[in-house]
């Protein structure tokens, strides 16, 4: 069985009671982690310890939806499941394969293959980042995003003649109960946001769990070394497999030089179609009318055009690698300043909400004159009547 | 968000069972005729609103029992624990060893101050358990001495403590021909007290689910059971989740905001009846089938015509003209057939609601002048179906029906004062001649506002 070398390093050699703390520390950083003792026992094959790893690793390795309906599965279940996502994963060991499916037996080999979990990725920050909550801090960054949807449509109210008393009484007593409804709505709020804290804490003793496991795991893979140690020697076949890891990185490679070269030839064709798009709309508009009218609204028009380039242009023109700014993203405050993954700096992030609150503004304007022009014309209807129009802003 | 319901004395408790009963078998049917996740949501929504989750144990209901005597208690809460199914909270009651020989003032004056920081002290627990509390939901007879003294008691120190949150009263209107004396004089106080600290008075009349019983579900001896079992159907009816609004595809979150702002904003009008078609026993049910324009046909003449229940309606009232002059020229003590509405909301619930047509009742005719249907008519509209009825209608209106009972009862209770009848129980705990103006003044004014629609 493949397992990562360590270099033996004198300065982490602990004391006694270094090994307990390390392996309590693994367990509170993983979901249903069984305690020192059963860890101990299972250096001994002891059969009383299988159960609870069984458990362990049906939860680490089940989908992430695996919470509440799988998590009362029979024991046999889980133990299927154990055996064939391992197997899956390229697990070298057939004497797991072989063990009884009471989950009765097998508490050594069930700690080699947790190990060998843990050996292969950053398990504890993987499964902590899948439980992470969700704290509204996200922003999606995507600018191929509708920029304004239509909202709901505005009841129209009119207002003719005398109106009853008792009408405005009404309607102001269904504005008191709007208001009562929202300090009740704030007073969830508050309710719900002290639950978040609270979960947040026990996020907060998971992510301590891992820190501490990550500085004293060395104490841990020595020990395992013994525990393989303890163990039978392994058939020959069994023993000349090779590690199995999953690689993509080759694969992925050519695949991102296909995605760029369709993406040029699209930028190509884009250019293409707007040049033509913008002769023929020249051709048509060409010699139309150019009063003041006219020029206010071409500027209007030209402005919100711009900008909405503008938006595209930033979307567009990011340089961060393969992976596009795309998605939600989390508000993390950061000391350092490493680029490189998935970051945008807080700084490109309002640039692009700006330039969409520029646009919208600019669609409220639009929306705005298209309202006073209508009202002006009604004004122009009724002669007899002086209409003071809302104050420009 | 949650509703927090206080049980007040031998009436409210009774009829609150009822009410958790129906709901929790309801939300729990099969029969609702709607994919199993709408079900799921149905459940989950009926639960937030009314059930406390417990880890692995049964449903409590959000509900703080009240009575001065303990029989009553012992045995609702008994009755919910053997079911098996919902129970209350272990230590959600308060009750004394004595009663207090039904009287109003006693209650208001005595019990309610003495044992107010226990019963505040329970509400404020259940108030806690609630991640949003929507409002509360207080069941209490009108005319009865202590559930209408203490009643009375307590929904103004709800106003006092939670001054924000909605109220909504539940009161069961006496029999004309009641066993007590001086049931007008508690009736009167009563309302008086509620119409200043509640937001709304959602009234059942003894005697029309008296009729009911009688007529409709053919019971041959009627016990106060039954009674509350209507009276729970057609509360259910009401309170059970509905959708936000047409092609949404959650439920209404703010069951008693929503029905208070369409139907209560006004002060002076806060008096709400409930109307629910079709009622009937269970063996007739199987054999009935309905369609949305009869129901809503009848609910509107029922609407309309005063009609407490869908047999024996009158046909021959019909809204007025516009061309004859406006009702509000009528004088008070003229004898009304047609019922002027206010506001009304229209819940339907079952199959093939979306068909429902409700033109009948945006008639401008059936509303008060000052108010136009688009703001007066409130529809809800639900796919899933009630408590076994296939397609059910209810309707909760602000109008005129409860305008002539309270005209009576004020009358009679007037009659009584002006001898100084009985006044001296209620004097004698600290409820003065000056009070019972107050309260005379405050229902005549209703009363003349109601009529003046």
């Amino acid at each position: 069985m493949g397992r990562r070398r360590r270099l033996v390093d004198p300065a982490a050699e602990a004391g006694a009671g270094a090994l307990p703390k390390v392996i309590a520390a693994l367990s509170r950083s993983l979901p249903a982690g069984p305690s020192p003792e059963i860890f101990r026992r299972a250096k001994f094959d002891r059969p009383e310890a299988a159960p609870a790893l069984w458990q362990l690793l049906f939860r680490l390795l089940s989908p992430r939806s695996a919470d509440g309906a799988s998590a009362s599965l029979a024991l046999e279940a889980q133990v299927c499941l154990v055996k064939s996502a391992l197997r899956s994963q390229g697990y070298p060991r057939l004497v797991l394969a072989q063990l009884p499916e009471d989950g009765s037996r097998g508490s050594r080999e069930l700690l080699l293959a947790l190990s060998w979990l843990l050996a292969r990725g950053p398990l504890p920050e993987q499964l902590l980042a899948q439980a992470h909550v969700q704290l509204g801090d996200e922003i999606p960054v995507c600018e191929c995003e509708a920029l304004a949807s239509p909202g709901p449509r505005v009841p129209h109210v009119e207002a003719e003649g005398p109106v009853d008393i008792r009408c405005v009484q009404w309607l102001m007593g269904r504005l008191r109960f709007r208001w009562r409804c929202l300090i009740a709505s704030q007073q969830e709020q508050c309710t719900l946001l002290s639950k978040l804290l609270r979960r947040l804490e026990r996020e907060n003793t998971g992510l301590e769990a891992a820190l501490e496991w990550r500085r004293g795991e060395l104490v841990f893979w020595r020990w395992m070394d013994t525990v393989l140690g303890a163990c039978p020697p392994e058939a020959p076949a069994a023993a000349t497999q090779p590690t199995f890891l999953p690689r993509i990185a080759e694969r992925g490679l050519g695949r991102l030089e296909l995605a760029a070269r369709e993406l040029r030839a699209l930028q190509e064709e884009l250019c293409e179609a707007t040049g033509r798009r913008r002769a023929a709309w020249e051709a048509r508009v060409g010699g139309q009318g150019r009063g003041p009218q006219w020029s206010s609204a071409r500027q209007a028009l030209q402005k919100a055009v711009e900008q909405e380039l503008a938006a595209l242009r930033w979307a567009w023109e990011q340089d961060r690698g393969p992976a596009r700014p795309h998605g939600p993203h989390r508000l993390v405050r950061c000391e350092d300043e490493a680029p490189g993954g998935q970051h945008l700096r807080a700084a490109e992030v309002i640039q692009a909400l700006r330039s969409q609150e520029a646009c919208l503004e600019a669609a409220l304007r639009r929306l705005q004159g298209q309202c006073r022009q209508e009202l002006a014309r009604l004004a122009g209807a009724l002669p007899g009547l002086i209409w003071i129009l809302p104050p420009r802003c | 968000m949650s509703i927090v319901t206080v049980q007040l004395g031998q009436c409210g408790n009774q009829i609150g069972f009822e009410v958790f009963d129906t709901l929790f078998s309801d939300s729990h049917s099969s029969q609702g005729l709607c994919s199993k996740r709408e079900n799921e949501a149905y459940r989950a929504s009926c639960k937030e609103r009314f059930f406390n989750e417990e880890e692995n144990g049964v449903p409590i209901a959000r509900a703080v029992l009240v009575d001065m005597e303990p029989k009553v208690i012992n045995q609702t809460l008994s009755k919910a624990a053997q079911s098996g199914r919902w129970k209350y909270g272990q230590h959600a009651y308060f009750c004394q060893k004595q009663g207090s020989g039904n009287n109003w003032a006693y209650g208001y004056s005595v019990h309610g101050p003495r044992h107010e920081e226990s019963i505040m002290n329970l509400i404020q627990k259940e108030v806690e358990k609630c991640d949003s509390l929507s409002g509360f939901f207080i069941i209490m007879s009108m005319a009865g001495g202590t559930g209408s003294g203490i009643g009375a008691f307590v929904t103004q120190n709800l106003q006092d403590q939670y001054a924000h949150s909605l109220k909504m009263n539940q009161i069961i209107w006496p029999y004309g021909t009641g066993e007590v004396i001086v049931q007008n004089y508690n009736s009167i106080l009563t309302l008086s007290h509620l119409y200043r600290s509640s937001d709304a008075l959602l009234v059942h009349e003894n005697d029309a689910v008296h009729k009911i019983c009688a007529k409709l579900m053919n019971i041959k001896q009627i016990s106060f059971s039954d009674i509350n079992q209507v009276l729970a159907h057609q509360l259910g009816s009401v309170f059970q989740p509905v959708y936000c609004a047409e092609g949404s595809f959650h439920y209404r979150r703010n069951p008693l905001g929503d029905l208070m702002e369409n139907l209560v904003p006004h002060p002076e009008f806060k008096m709400l009846g409930v109307r629910n078609i079709p009622q009937m026993s269970e063996n007739s049910l199987a054999y009935s089938t309905f369609t949305w324009a009869g129901l809503l046909k009848h609910l509107r003449q029922m609407l309309i015509s005063h009609a407490k229940m869908e047999e024996g309606i009158d046909w021959q009232v019909r809204p007025p003209l516009s061309g004859l002059p406006p009702l509000g020229k009528m004088p008070l003590n003229k004898e009304l057939h047609f019922n002027t509405s206010i506001a009304n909301l229209v819940i339907l619930r079952g199959k093939d609601v979306q068909s429902a047509d409700l033109e009948g009742f945006k008639d401008p005719a059936l509303y008060t002048s000052w108010l136009h249907p688009i703001h007066a008519l409130n529809v809800w509209k639900t796919q899933r179906a009630f408590s076994k009825y296939e397609k059910s209608a209810s309707l909760v209106s602000n109008s005129q029906f409860l305008v002539k009972p309270l005209d009576m009862i004020v009358g009679k209770a007037w009659n009584m004062f002006a001898s100084k009848a009985y006044l001296h129980q209620y004097t004698k705990f600290g409820i003065e001649e000056e009070d019972f103006l107050d309260s005379f003044t405050l229902l005549e004014q209703v009363v003349a506002s109601y009529y003046n629609l």
